[in-house]
């Protein structure tokens, strides 16, 4: 029966048929027709892969080795976001292993330190109320009058 | 003492002056040419009054000699020797700027000779000058610089910098103003004729002699004095330099803005340098009718009061009683609810410092509002001619007026203080024209002498009825002038003492039989706004605010504490528009941001009636505004929109009020004097007996007198070293 | 990844000085500076930007930065934003930038444009010509020299346009900016959109600046604009 299998796929290897059968795992993998087509709206792309972990924000990350270096590890931003995704909602212990700056990943990392203090992370904020603003720091040109009036009551 | 020495020098100086009126008219009728003398400069033929110096013949055919120690407002010196020229026939050359011409020489200034004289004068200057015009201040507008760049050797031969070296001269601290690195010195003694001849104080002079030769005060004092800032430009090199301005910017990299001084009411025209919308610093500019070259210290170092104290935002006062600042649109809202609310019962008052357009913006809105009570700080009397002929309250004579005049009178008036370059001008006249100077008014240090004739306004009476011995004096003038200081005016009796003076100078002008044209009432104005506003119709000096029915007070720049230390009835809605955050603004319930003169494009009329203008030289602060854009928003939020959106608009109706408020640069000749003085005989009160006082007596009663020289560090320090001074046991008492 | 965003129509450029809101004295609402207060609710940006909820971090994104629901009230102000929608979606992707290498960073730009980070996927193709351009990209130093003909190729773009500023040199003057030949920050020549910090950003930083800029693009209000007014 094996040996049926193998000739069966090196014939649909040979006519290029598998990758039909791969776009039907890859979509059955993605959760069916509709939920492909929105991954694909999404990220334009459609992978499979095996899900490596979640970070606290809801974000996915996936490995597969099939693809080459540089393909081979990807996120899936959390639902809530939609179309809102941005890099920076990456938290840096992922960056790291997305950035193949180590093979580790953050939950088994023995350099990654811990701290007490370590802020979580946050996206970039730029462009909502919340953005950063630059001030100067230069001394003001203009000294500005303040009012002692309280003095008055 | 100088007066006598100096006159030789002045009579030849001035009679050139003439000569280059007169040259033309010279050249155009050959008839003349017996009395002129014929010279060469570099074979052009020049026909020069003798008396012209050789230096003066050649700038008239355009030939320009190098010089550091010649200027043509001082004394001549001639040691600086760098305006060496051959002359024909002549062995030696010879020092152009004091070498009277004579009939047929032939000036050779670009002979070998003359090259070679040059090189070597430059020479020795840069022997011992140091080379650091890196770090100097003067560096870009040095005449050592350009001339050694010029005239001078391509070349040095200086080697002994190890044996000898350079000379070195101790720095001198002659002030918070100037500052000194006399190493630099070429002992051109411009600073110390200046000093001498058109500021009046004999503090600079030189010590030792050759190599040792110092520029300095003799013993450690400061030279203080209200003109001061000028050795810095005379300086041709940067031996006296700015002290607020050191090391802040270079000439190359500033903005010069040409603008108009507002400190005092000469209207001194001003050179505003900026540098990255800051003000880096003011220098006078050329104008001969009005400050000629000089500029008074307030006016060149006050600019740090420019940027201190400054209302950059809206602000308007909560419940709490504080002021907070907040947005124009509801700043404007609130204003202008209360000024709907008060049903015409608004009281307007105008500061010093106001230009034309914000004043007749103004009037225009708080009229349109039902009110009439539109006042400025200082006082005029209303009775007798009022404010409906302008001869009354304007410097009829002019500024250049001062230099014809043979005696002057000033009554109840320090011009040293009130109007530092008007001083210069009495003091140029008292120098050079033998004008005799006579005052009423307390003892003071005009730097000039004077006949004192006591302090009562009662001599004016005296003056009048002809029993005062000085009448003698008035009828043997053929110009004299009267000059009244506007402060006087405040006085109780100020109808009468203006009615006075205006008869004593019908009386004085028919006694002395002077020409019909001359005019001998003069009166000082301190403000910079005063003219405008009264040419625009303003009910001057606001003497009994607690009178009048006020339930919203506008303060328009308005500081003064005399004014607004009267109490305010709480119930009143004090609004403030200026710059300064002083007086005014710690009352106000509104606070509107308006701007300096720095900042905006305003008209000024001088104390002559000269309207001048300012322009922008930096963008006003924060959300500070313009003045009249503020009035003019007001009154479209208050639901009485004035008819004007542009300059040009605000402009027009300037013309439509008083034509000469746009008439740049020209003053419109006073009239009517006749008529005015007619009118002031109608006024009765009588003179009273309490003497004359002046509100600025000493040099340190004269740098704060105003919201932006009051804000100024600079001058704080200046009050500061004027007292040290006066702990110096070298001082000598005398009232500098 | 801290880039930095200055959106064009600040209300005031001075931003030492911030805003919050306070209900009580003379108005309703005044709107009052205070330098200590660092809460600034009050900027309020034509945007309307809803991108970030700090209730909740989990609360569901919509695409559109456009809060209007679909009632019968408002049924026009929903068709103008979604006219808004579509016509920024046109617009963000297909940023055609403009080629303006000055120094460096420009090897970091062309990056972005080969397979690795291909920016082509995101209908992003380099213009040789300004007028064909939407986005400036000022990656290097500008010199003094320079300037003139960057504020010329800015005046040649056709509206509506963009400046990336990509680099410390373009953001400020960078290593050179005591030099008295360059322009310390190419914004003191033209407006710029999104700051790329970096000597040089990597191609990566700058195709996030660029996917900025998406996010920015996406937030144009002009027909909503017209309509309200």
């Amino acid at each position: 029966m094996e040996r049926v299998l193998l000739v069966y796929e090196k014939i649909l290897r040979k006519i290029g048929l598998e990758k039909f059968g791969n776009l039907i795992e890859i979509i059955r993998i993605n959760d069916g027709p509709v939920n492909s087509l929105k991954k694909l709206t999404y990220y334009d792309d459609l992978k499979k892969g095996t899900l490596v972990g979640t970070d606290e924000f809801g974000n996915r990350y996936y490995n597969n080795n099939y693809y080459f270096f540089g393909r081979n590890r990807w996120v899936e931003y959390a639902d809530h976001v939609g179309f809102n995704y941005d890099g920076s909602q990456v938290p840096p212990e992922w960056y790291g292993w997305l950035h193949y700056k180590t093979d580790y990943l953050p939950e088994n990392d023995p350099t990654r330190p811990n701290y007490p203090w370590v802020l979580k992370p946050s996206e970039n904020l730029t462009g909502t109320k919340a953005a950063y603003m630059c001030y100067s720091t230069t001394k003001p040109k203009i000294v500005v009058w303040t009012p002692q009036s309280k003095q008055k009551a | 003492m100088l007066r006598s020495s100096i006159q030789k020098a002045a009579k030849v100086s001035r009679r050139c002056v003439h000569i280059g009126n007169t040259n033309k008219a010279a050249v155009a009728k050959p008839s003349a040419e017996q009395t002129l003398l014929e010279v060469y400069i570099d074979d052009k033929k020049v026909l020069v009054e003798p008396g012209t110096t050789v230096l003066q013949a050649a700038a008239l055919v355009g030939v320009e000699i190098p010089r550091f120690c010649y200027h043509e407002r001082l004394a001549i010196a001639g040691n600086c020797r760098m305006c060496l020229v051959e002359i024909e026939k002549s062995p030696k050359p010879v020092a152009a700027c004091a070498m009277p011409v004579m009939n047929g020489w032939r000036v050779k200034t670009n002979s070998e000779m003359t090259r070679k004289a040059r090189e070597g004068v430059m020479e020795f200057l840069l022997v011992n000058h140091p080379l650091d015009c890196p770090i100097c201040d003067q560096g870009g507008e040095c005449d050592l610089q350009d001339q050694s760049m010029a005239f001078g050797s391509d070349r040095s031969r200086f080697t002994d910098i190890d044996f000898s070296g350079k000379r070195a001269v101790e720095d001198k601290d002659i002030g918070p103003l100037v500052k000194t690195i006399m190493t630099r010195c070429i002992h051109c003694t411009r600073c110390i004729r200046f000093a001498s001849e058109v500021a009046g104080v004999d503090d600079l002079g030189t010590t030792g002699r050759g190599s040792d030769m110092q520029v300095g005060t003799y013993i450690e004092k400061m030279f203080l004095s209200e003109l001061s800032g000028n050795v810095i430009d005379l300086c041709p090199v940067g031996a006296l330099t700015s002290k607020p301005y050191s090391f802040t910017a270079r000439p190359w990299e500033t903005r010069k803005i040409e603008s108009i001084d507002v400190l005092d009411a000469v209207g001194s025209n001003i050179v505003v340098s900026t540098r990255t919308n800051e003000v880096m610093r003011i220098l006078p500019l050329l104008n001969e009718q009005v400050n000629e070259e000089w500029l008074a210290d307030k006016s060149r170092f006050s600019y740090d009061g420019l940027k201190t104290q400054r209302l950059a935002f809206p602000m308007v006062k909560f419940d709490s009683g504080e002021l907070k600042a907040v947005e124009w649109e509801d700043t404007l809202k609130h204003a202008a609810q209360a000024l709907n609310n008060a049903n015409g019962q608004i009281v307007g008052i105008a500061g010093p410092l106001v230009d034309a357009e914000a004043l007749i913006a103004f009037k225009d809105l708080l009229n349109k509002l039902g009110s009439e009570h539109v006042y400025t700080e200082n006082a005029f009397p209303l009775s007798g001619s009022g404010i409906d002929i302008r001869a009354s309250y304007l410097f009829n004579s002019k500024i250049v007026g001062i230099e014809q005049a043979d005696l002057v009178l000033l009554i109840g008036t320090n011009p040293r203080y009130d109007a530092p370059l008007i001083n210069t001008r009495i003091r140029k006249s008292y120098v050079h024209n033998e004008l005799d100077v006579a005052l009423i008014g307390p003892k003071i240090d005009l730097t000039y002498d004077y006949e004192h004739l006591g302090n009562s306004a009662s001599t004016v009476k005296d003056l009048i009825s002809g029993s005062h011995p000085f009448n003698k004096r008035l009828a043997q003038a053929k110009k004299p002038l009267i000059i009244l200081g506007a402060q006087q005016l405040k006085r109780s009796d100020g109808a009468a003492l203006l009615a006075a003076v205006q008869q004593l100078a019908k009386k004085t002008a028919e006694i002395s039989k002077v020409d019909a044209s001359w005019k001998v009432f003069n009166l000082l104005q301190e403000a910079a706004s005063q003219v405008a506003a009264l040419d625009l119709g303003y009910k001057p000096g606001i003497s009994n605010l607690k009178s009048l029915p006020a339930k919203v007070l506008y303060l328009l720049g308005a500081d003064d504490s005399d004014v607004l230390k009267e109490s305010i009835p709480t119930d009143t809605f004090v609004i403030y528009q200026g710059h300064h955050g002083e007086t005014g603004a710690e009352l106000a319930d509104v606070i509107f941001p308006g701007v300096t003169y720095t900042e905006k494009q305003g008209t000024y009329v001088n104390t002559e009636g000269r309207a001048q203008q300012t322009l922008n030289a930096v963008t006003p602060p924060g959300y500070a505004r313009t003045d009249w854009k503020i009035l003019r928003a007001l009154s479209e939020i208050a639901g009485k929109t004035l008819e004007y959106e542009t300059l040009q608009e605000v402009r027009k109706r300037l013309e439509e009020v008083s034509p000469n408020l746009t008439s740049y640069g020209n003053v419109q000749e006073s009239n009517f004097i006749a008529q005015a003085t007619e009118l002031s005989k109608s006024v009765k009160n009588n003179l009273e007996s309490k003497p004359i006082d002046l509100k600025l007596k000493k040099l340190e009663d004269y740098f704060m007198t105003d919201v932006i020289s009051r804000s100024s560090v600079t001058m704080s320090k200046c009050i500061q070293a004027v007292l040290k001074q006066k702990q110096n046991k070298y001082y000598d008492g005398v009232e500098k | 990844m801290a880039l930095l965003k200055r959106s064009q129509n600040l209300l005031f450029s001075m931003n030492q000085f911030q805003f919050y809101l306070v209900k009580k004295g003379v108005t309703s609402s005044v709107t009052l500076h205070n330098k200590e207060n660092t809460d600034n609710k009050a900027v309020d940006s034509v945007s309307g930007s809803n991108e970030v909820s700090s209730k909740n971090d989990k609360e569901y994104r919509p695409y559109s930065p456009f809060n209007v629901p679909l009632k019968r009230e408002n049924l026009a102000e929903f068709v103008v934003a979604r006219i808004d929608d579509v016509l920024n979606l046109a617009r963000k992707n297909s940023l055609w930038p403009l080629t303006f290498g000055l120094a460096c960073c420009a090897v970091e730009m062309m990056h972005i444009a080969a397979p690795r980070y291909d920016m082509d996927r995101f209908g992003m193709i380099f213009r040789a010509s300004p007028r064909q351009a939407d986005v400036l990209i000022v990656a290097g130093t500008v010199t003094n020299k320079m300037a003139p003909a960057l504020r010329q190729i800015y005046e040649q773009m056709p509206n509506p346009k963009w400046v990336i500023s990509m680099g410390s040199c373009a953001n400020g003057g960078g290593y050179y900016h005591y030099s008295y030949a360059v322009v310390r920050g190419c914004d003191r020549i033209i407006p710029v959109d999104i700051y790329v910090p970096g000597c040089p950003p990597s191609a990566e930083a700058l195709l996030y600046g660029l996917l900025l800029l998406q996010k920015k693009i996406k937030r144009i209000a002009l027909i909503q604009k017209w309509y309200r007014k």
